[in-house]
């Protein structure tokens, strides 16, 4: 039987989340992808700091005068945020400024702000919703397919998919980055012209400082949690954050006008 | 050994594509995919009236710039399960059709992208060059997709989806809602 291939997007996470899947069984397969559409708005409930009922946003009202119990999702996606930050030098920030130590990670998945700090998981919860994403697809029978999140991105199984970033400043113009397989990718740019709102204010997370425009950094990495990580270490740090990639295996491309 | 860090010299390696097109779901396909139970489609031919139109303005804050919007009742048997909207967005670079399905209460079910085309320049205010949109293009637009598969770093903004919902729902509260 030849496989079935279905493509679907919706808007979510502020962007256009585009899913393909190939799989054996059509009915399976659609069952597949409205589970991982699913699994994705439920973990914007949680992560987003845009919904004022969301872990996040309550740890940010609350996090300072006490240790706020958070969901396994939210724990995972902090602890890896703390991880990247402590590895990175300060680089990577969640804390807008509070640096690693600005979050405390207790045992019973409590989590402590240092002091009056806004957390916002803007630079890797994106990814980790890809990562949650594709898992539920394999775990519903899709054989290979990709999840890309509005450039962040992640393919699954045997198959290859071609692979494209736009140039920062004229984002008519694209440039190839060859083929991705079992893989994840993930793109920050810094737009010369309007279109930071959609693309991500990158800043360094050590000084708070915005990363000049033209800039555009695409790492592929193992997970989409990392490289949409580590393209906000790659643009704050540079050539600096190579011992880091090595340490992940990780590459980086970029472009800088 | 790969790099671990390359830096481009972009101009050396851009391929010019103006267009990213791509089909995701027929009409069909998309009531299919909102209403897996409902057996049965029924048109909703509506011509919205200059009062109505404001009205809908009104309440959503949204311009109206169609007055004949794609509205059908789903039906479950003889039983009303919801309605089905099929709707165009215009963003500054994007061309989206999707389909938007309310539960019977006027509770939205879920959305659907039922096609995607960005476009840059003056292009999209060329009324010409946008009705050849109407069925002949998707064959070389999807081509294109095809070519074009997955673009990182894009910039694609869902808020024109969102501001056509909010209008959506503003015309079933005011005209459709019994």
């Amino acid at each position: 039987m030849k496989p079935a291939e279905i493509r679907r997007c919706r808007p979510l996470l502020g962007t256009f989340v585009e899913i393909t899947a190939r799989g054996r069984r059509p009915a399976a397969l659609e069952r597949a992808v409205r589970r991982a559409f699913a699994t994705i708005e439920a973990l914007q409930a949680l992560l987003s700091v845009h919904d004022p009922a969301s872990e996040i946003s309550r740890l940010n009202r609350q996090g300072h005068a006490r240790a706020c119990v958070v969901s396994r999702d939210a724990w995972r996606v902090l602890r890896a945020a703390a991880l990247l930050s402590r590895q990175s030098g300060g680089a990577f920030d969640v804390t807008l400024g509070g640096g690693a130590a600005g979050l405390a990670l207790l045992p019973g998945r409590r989590v402590r702000l240092a002091r009056p700090l806004q957390v916002d998981l803007g630079g890797i919860a994106k990814g980790y919703c890809v990562d949650r994403a594709v898992h539920a697809l394999v775990r519903g029978g899709a054989e290979s397919g990709l999840v890309n999140a509005g450039g962040d991105l992640r393919a699954f199984g045997p198959r290859a998919f071609p692979l494209h970033v736009r140039h920062p400043d004229d984002p008519r113009r694209i440039f190839s980055l060859g083929e991705i397989r079992d893989a994840a990718l993930a793109t920050s740019a810094s737009y010369a012209t309007g279109h930071a709102r959609c693309a991500g204010q990158l800043r360094d997370g050590r000084s708070g400082a915005p990363i000049p425009p033209g800039l555009s950094v695409s790492v592929r990495a193992s997970s989409a949690l990392l490289a949409d990580a580590l393209t906000k270490v790659v643009a704050a740090a540079g050539d600096r954050a190579e011992a880091l990639l090595a340490r992940y295996g990780a590459h980086a491309w970029v472009y800088a006008a | 050994m790969e790099p671990w860090i390359r830096w481009l010299a972009a101009p050396a390696c851009l391929v010019a594509a103006p267009v990213h097109a791509v089909q995701y779901l027929t009409v069909e396909q998309a009531q299919q995919a909102l209403f897996p139970a409902a057996m049965r489609f029924a048109p909703q031919p509506l011509e919205l009236s200059a009062a109505q139109i404001d009205a809908i303005e009104d309440l959503s804050g949204q311009r109206v710039r169609n007055a004949k919007p794609q509205v059908w009742r789903a039906f479950d048997g003889s039983r009303p399960a919801g309605w089905f909207f099929v709707d165009q967005v215009i963003g500054k670079h994007e061309f989206i059709t999707y389909a938007l399905a309310l539960d019977a209460d006027g509770a939205v079910r879920g959305i659907e992208v039922m096609d995607y085309r960005e476009t840059y320049g003056g292009e999209i205010r060329n009324e010409a060059w946008r009705s050849q949109f109407a069925g002949k293009r998707q064959g070389d637009a999807l081509k294109l997709g095809e070519n074009i598969r997955n673009i990182t770093g894009a910039t694609l903004s869902c808020r024109n989806v969102t501001n056509g919902v909010k209008r959506l729902l503003a015309m079933h509260a005011l005209l459709l809602r019994k």
